[in-house]
């Protein structure tokens, strides 16, 4: 039985942790430095995206068909985020390595573990603080689309609420890489170094081995940024979603597991294998989850209303047997054009991959680039990569009629043309100095009662 | 027997022992840290380790508080074997030369340390004027004197509630007079319930506030209890801890 005069520790307020954190993040430099960084290349990439746009608006004011090219997530939002992504990438690890790096450099960690919280919930303190200085490392990107609407823009709610996730997400692991990387290391500089080597080498993984064949295009997909890409495209990835979080989880275990010094290095080494092992699985898992959504307002990752309808009334399993190596770009087209689509619609259908060496040197093999499609053992075969021909076969081989296109359904675009120059005023002038203000304000110390104050004197 | 299991059998027979430290030992590739340290704490005393810097005070008490992980030895508390996941339940560790969150306001840091433990607005001004903090509390943890820096670190441990608390250096930093000051601070706090184990180098200091001594050299026990106790193992009567820490080690 435990002595009664043991303290009991293990119902301490989790607020005063909470706020530490985040006012520990917010008193630093790195936090503001990066929103004043941020505020220039935001608002430029934001400006140059507006010009673009409006210079496209004025060739399609009087064409409705180039008009509905005209979508605000790929002319506006994408680029936008895009500048936001390359902050965060760059500048975000040193904000979130603060979290914990200056605590373990000054020593601080050693009354941080003694504090009556269990070492996981001081690492989701400091992961909520995280989370919060990403929020507020968003302003920028948000004024951008307040600027976007008084513009006159269009935002459509569901693709902007899915592009916001995405970079949250994307954030997050940030986040969580940085703060493992604070736990293993003794000081913030070899922190950031470590941060900035996954970050930087998952662009070096996406430039040298995307499109590659094997085992490249497969370690290409470990890069950060593919995490991105599927809600830039206007799709909810349920799959991605999970892999992410199963690995934000995994990195703040991790962080959880090398935050105490006083737990010996092989046990340290030990639980870290066995978390290794479990996220990788839970990401494996999450691979497996092939389910994504469609939340673009042009439906692009969809076929015509019409198409739609037709394809999801099919229960017949469908076998597509594809005579086609990854890394060719008709197979590319394909997978963009059809495949993708159809596993979104159709309730039964699996994709074979036939031809899975190099593409290069197949001249002699006939039945390269040939893609047969088998529904209920009614086969047909095509070398077309376009929906237009694909669909009628489909169709045909589940024998029904080809489906009427419902007029009004189409997108309509969303043409603009605005002067965008006021909003450097704002990115480049206002912004930044709300900004400092806010810094200021933040350094300000606050009033202390007066009998506190008296408490050495009385 | 060896020398520090003999130590710790001859402990004071006064009550049962608060903490019980048995074969502590910590290896630093070939070095021994700490070699097989026994000794023993009572409830309400102020016990020193004495020793020369470099003579493992610092490390014996980071393995104490199970900020360190150690090779061997355990720490029974009332009895019950403490592994290092529950030493902060029990004790609390104050080390030397910290400036914790040292880019915050002095007073923010002091209502974290209360707030976190459930201390009232009244106690942490009665611990404010206890350490004479009053006229920094505005200030930046980086700004502060050493001197204050120590009051500070000082009035984070009067916050805390574990029944046994571990200083290193306390009186670092302090004047004479501060140093008075604190000594007597410490006796206070002593005397209201709490158990201190103090980790001094001046051996003046410690021969004035600590009840009882355990004197380390080289990461071994060379000696422990009281004054007189310490005298008559070294047979030096009268003798100064100094006297006897020389003897000894």
């Amino acid at each position: 039985m435990r002595s009664p005069d043991v303290i009991a520790v293990r119902r301490t307020p989790l607020r005063p942790l909470l706020v530490k954190e985040l006012r520990g993040i917010v008193s630093g430099r790195a936090l503001w430095t990066m929103l004043l960084i941020m505020c220039p290349i935001v608002g430029f990439s934001f400006f140059q995206a507006v010009s673009l746009y409006g210079e496209a608006s004025a060739s399609a004011s009087d064409q409705a068909a180039l008009a509905s090219g005209l979508s605000p997530l790929d002319g506006v939002l994408v680029p936008t985020f895009g500048a936001f992504y390359v902050t965060v990438t760059l500048l975000f690890p040193f904000v979130a390595i603060r979290a914990l790096g200056r605590e373990k450099e000054t020593g601080t960690l050693r009354l941080l573990v003694q504090l009556p919280y269990r070492t996981p919930t001081l690492i989701i303190a400091k992961a909520a603080a995280v989370a919060g200085a990403w929020l507020i490392a968003l302003i920028p990107a948000v004024s951008a689309l307040v600027l976007w609407l008084m513009l006159g823009g269009h935002l459509h709610a569901l693709e902007t609420l899915n592009l916001l996730m995405g970079h949250l997400l994307y954030g997050l692991l940030i986040g969580a890489i940085a703060l493992f990387a604070a736990a293993i290391t003794e000081s913030a500089a070899t922190a950031a170094i470590v941060t900035l080597a996954v970050t930087i080498g998952s662009w070096i993984l996406d430039f040298t081995l995307a499109g590659q064949p094997g085992l490249a295009e497969w370690v290409s997909r470990l890069s950060l940024t593919q995490t991105l890409r599927p809600f830039e495209q206007g799709l909810l990835a349920l799959g991605l979603v999970l892999g992410s979080l199963a690995a934000i989880v995994g990195f703040a275990e991790l962080a959880t597991l090398w935050l105490h010094p006083g737990v010996p290095l092989r046990a340290k080494l030990v639980r870290s294998l066995g978390c290794v092992a479990v996220t990788g699985a839970l990401v494996l898992l999450a691979a497996q989850v092939r389910t994504t959504i469609d939340v673009t307002e042009d439906r692009r990752n969809s076929f015509p209303a019409a198409d739609q309808r037709a394809l999801a009334a099919l229960r017949g399993p469908l076998v597509i047997t594809v005579h086609l190596a990854p890394e060719d770009p008709r197979y590319v087209d394909l997978r963009r054009n059809v495949l993708s689509k159809l596993e979104r619609v159709l309730p039964n259908v699996t994709i074979r991959l036939v031809a899975s060496q190099s593409f290069i040197g197949r001249s002699g093999d006939d039945s390269y680039g040939e893609v047969e499609y088998d529904y209920a053992g009614r086969i047909d075969k095509t070398r077309s990569t376009s929906d237009r021909e694909i669909l009628p076969l489909i169709y045909g081989l589940a024998q029904v009629p080809l489906p009427t296109p419902v007029a009004g359904e189409d997108y309509p675009g969303y043409p603009l043309v605005a002067n965008a120059a006021l909003v450097l005023l704002w990115f480049f002038g206002a912004l930044p100095l709300l900004i400092a203000l806010a810094w200021w304000l933040s350094r300000r110390a606050p009033r202390i009662p007066l009998s506190t104050c008296q408490g050495g004197e009385s | 027997m060896s020398v520090t299991a003999a130590m710790a059998n001859s402990v004071v027979e006064r009550a049962p022992p608060l903490l019980r430290v048995l074969g502590l030992a910590k290896h630093y590739g070939e070095q021994h840290a700490l070699a097989e340290i026994s000794f023993d704490v009572h409830a309400g005393e102020v016990l020193g380790l004495i020793g020369p810097n470099g003579a493992g005070k610092t490390t014996l008490l980071e393995a104490l508080a199970g900020l360190i992980p150690v090779e061997a030895g355990e720490l029974v508390w009332r009895d019950t074997p403490t592994p290092n996941a529950e030493r902060r339940d029990i004790m609390f560790y104050l080390p030397d030369g910290l400036r914790p969150w040292d880019d915050e306001l002095v007073m923010r840091v002091l209502t974290f340390f209360a707030t976190v433990h459930g201390r009232t607005a009244r106690e942490v001004t009665e611990t404010i004027g206890s350490v004479g903090l009053a006229p920094v509390l505005r200030k930046r943890v980086h700004a502060l004197s050493k001197g204050y820096a120590r009051r500070l670190m000082l009035a984070l441990a009067l916050l805390t509630p574990q029944p046994l608390l571990l200083m290193d250096e306390p009186f670092d930093g302090f004047d004479l007079r501060q140093t008075r000051d604190v000594m007597g601070l410490i006796r206070r706090v002593a005397a209201a319930g709490r158990t201190l184990v103090l980790a001094i180098h001046q051996l003046a200091d410690a021969e004035r506030v600590c009840d009882r001594f355990v004197l380390l050299a080289d990461g071994a026990v060379r000696g422990a209890g009281t004054l007189d106790e310490l005298r008559a193992q070294t047979k030096l009567m009268p003798a100064s801890l100094e006297d006897i820490f020389l003897a000894l080690t």
